[in-house]
């Protein structure tokens, strides 16, 4: 018996630990929010330069890895359900498939894991540097809210770019795909093109723009957290960093996951069945 | 953001003030009662560890009381948002004792960032300021620099420089001739003399061990000993202060 309540008590300090994680994560961004709205000093200019260099490192400098990750992706993706699609004689049934797998679960998912190894870790170092350097300091003595100056802007850059290079993983996948199981398979372009077109639902945006908006988020919110939580040492940097990269990892699953399982019992909902 | 927009500075005070590290066993400051003197060069004196550079942080509210008040014009910092502070934050300069230069940009860059920031000069204006003191300094050939690319003592008097870059009226300085040649530190005093005289600068906090430097300097003294503040030396059995 004491086993037992001692494994429940266990579970309860984890979920509380989570809880108040969590809470304190949605606290910073609603800070940060608040001062880029507040801050009167902070013009759009000074903003949309770190947006802009967001972007740059986050999105622009992802392309190639997301390319090459879309391609083999779709290219699996499409070679397995075409080859056993043609078995079942379900053929025209190939854009329904692709656009549950590869537009609303592993686009959102692949293009989040890419963004959290390349600007996850960048940003949760850079950040956790500059407070080991006391850079977080001096800006607050020279009147810069840090939340404002660092933080929001690093969450609006990574949202966009996320957002962008899901849809660019997702066009990529589908297109080069489609081209690599060209030299396998004999598939018409038109009728590839047309399955994918009737499959694809306006709920499909919605669920698009939901996963990696908020994916985009809480990678940067967390990785900017997880920085300003170094106290003063460099040694803690790569601590916060790896912290930084299982977190966002667990909390981007967790979110996809409700997302689709919330989305699919709606569906079952709207058909009857529940 | 104007200068004649900024709260004139005339008293900073301690009411029952107590701060404590976080995990640390005692307070560092334990209720202090404090009126500052101002308008002068005061002199923070103190063992080393005692809290020299809390008490600097703290009065640049860079740090916050655990409890009791910090008063600035009397009224409680403890108490006010970030953007209420913003006012006197912007009429205090902090020179850092180590770090605290912004790594990403160039030393021309750290010095433009408050003005520019700030919008407190125009864009002609702030260089004109920036070029002039790194002139003064004799600094000017690194400017295109990084932090990390130079020596240490370049490193150390812009981070003196950029406290006194928005023309303050109260600036705290931690340990400033820690790294500098004599030179170096005759240059940055003459920089400060200079702005005492304009009237901009008025209240001047140091923490330092170099009595040769402060002997230059027509100050006052306060002492700092086991948590607490004096305006005079503690007794001189326990020679907290010896220095």
């Amino acid at each position: 018996m004491s086993f037992f309540l001692e494994q429940v008590d266990s579970l309860g300090r984890v979920v509380t630990k989570n809880i108040e994680y969590t809470l304190r994560v949605l606290l910073m961004v609603y800070l940060s929010i608040r001062a880029a709205i507040v801050d009167q000093a902070q013009g759009m200019r000074t903003i949309f330069g770190v947006v802009s260099a967001q972007i740059y490192f986050t999105g622009w400098q992802a392309m190639p890895l997301i390319s090459v990750l879309a391609i083999a992706a779709g290219g699996v993706v499409i070679l397995q359900s075409s080859s056993n699609l043609t078995l079942l004689g379900g053929t025209e049934m190939i854009g329904n498939l692709l656009v549950v797998i590869i537009v609303r679960e592993l686009g959102p998912l692949l293009t989040a894991l890419v963004v959290i190894a390349r600007s996850g870790t960048a940003v949760a170092s850079e950040v956790g540097n500059m407070r080991a350097n006391r850079e977080i300091e001096a800006l607050e003595s020279l009147g810069i809210n840090p939340l404002s100056f660092i933080v929001f802007p690093r969450i609006i850059g990574g949202v966009i770019s996320v957002v962008c290079l899901s849809l660019y993983f997702i066009l990529i996948a589908l297109l080069g795909g489609f081209v690599v199981t060209k030299l396998l398979h004999d598939m018409p372009f038109n009728f590839y093109v047309d399955s994918l077109t009737r499959a694809v639902a306006a709920e499909d945006l919605g669920l698009f723009l939901l996963k990696n908006s908020f994916s985009g988020m809480i990678i940067f919110v967390v990785s900017c957290y997880q920085g300003l939580s170094v106290k003063r040492s460099p040694t803690e940097v790569p601590i916060v960093t790896t912290q930084a990269v299982v977190k966002s990892i667990i909390y981007v699953i967790v979110f996809n996951l409700s997302v689709t399982t919330l989305f699919y019992l709606n569906q079952l909902v709207k058909l009857g069945v529940l | 953001m104007d200068h004649s927009m900024l709260p004139k500075i005339h008293s900073l005070k301690f009411e029952q003030m107590s701060f404590q590290y976080e995990g640390a066993q005692v307070p560092l400051f334990d209720h202090v009662d404090f009126d500052f003197p101002m308008g002068k060069f005061v002199w923070v004196k103190a063992a080393s560890g005692s809290g020299r550079s809390t008490l600097l942080q703290l009065l640049a509210g860079l740090q916050m009381p655990t409890s009791g008040k910090y008063l600035i014009n009397d009224q409680d910092v403890t108490e006010m948002t970030f953007e209420e502070f913003l006012p006197y934050r912007l009429a205090m300069g902090y020179g850092f004792d180590f770090g605290g230069l912004i790594h990403n940009g160039t030393l021309h860059e750290n010095l433009m960032l408050p003005l520019m920031y700030h919008k407190m000069l125009s864009f002609n204006e702030a260089k004109a300021r920036v070029d002039r003191y790194m002139n003064q300094m004799n600094i000017s050939r690194y400017e295109n620099q990084r932090p990390s690319l130079v020596q240490g003592g370049v490193r150390k008097i812009v981070c003196m420089l950029r406290a006194l870059i928005l023309h303050p009226q109260v600036v705290l300085l931690d340990d400033p001739s820690v790294g500098l040649g004599q030179e170096m530190i005759l240059r940055y005093f003459d920089i400060i003399h200079s702005l005492r005289n304009q009237g901009l600068l008025q209240h001047v906090f140091i923490s330092s061990f170099d009595e040769k430097m402060m002997s230059l300097l027509d100050h006052t003294e306060i002492w700092l000993d086991t948590g607490k503040l004096f305006n005079t030396a503690v007794s001189d059995e326990k020679k907290v202060v010896s220095l």
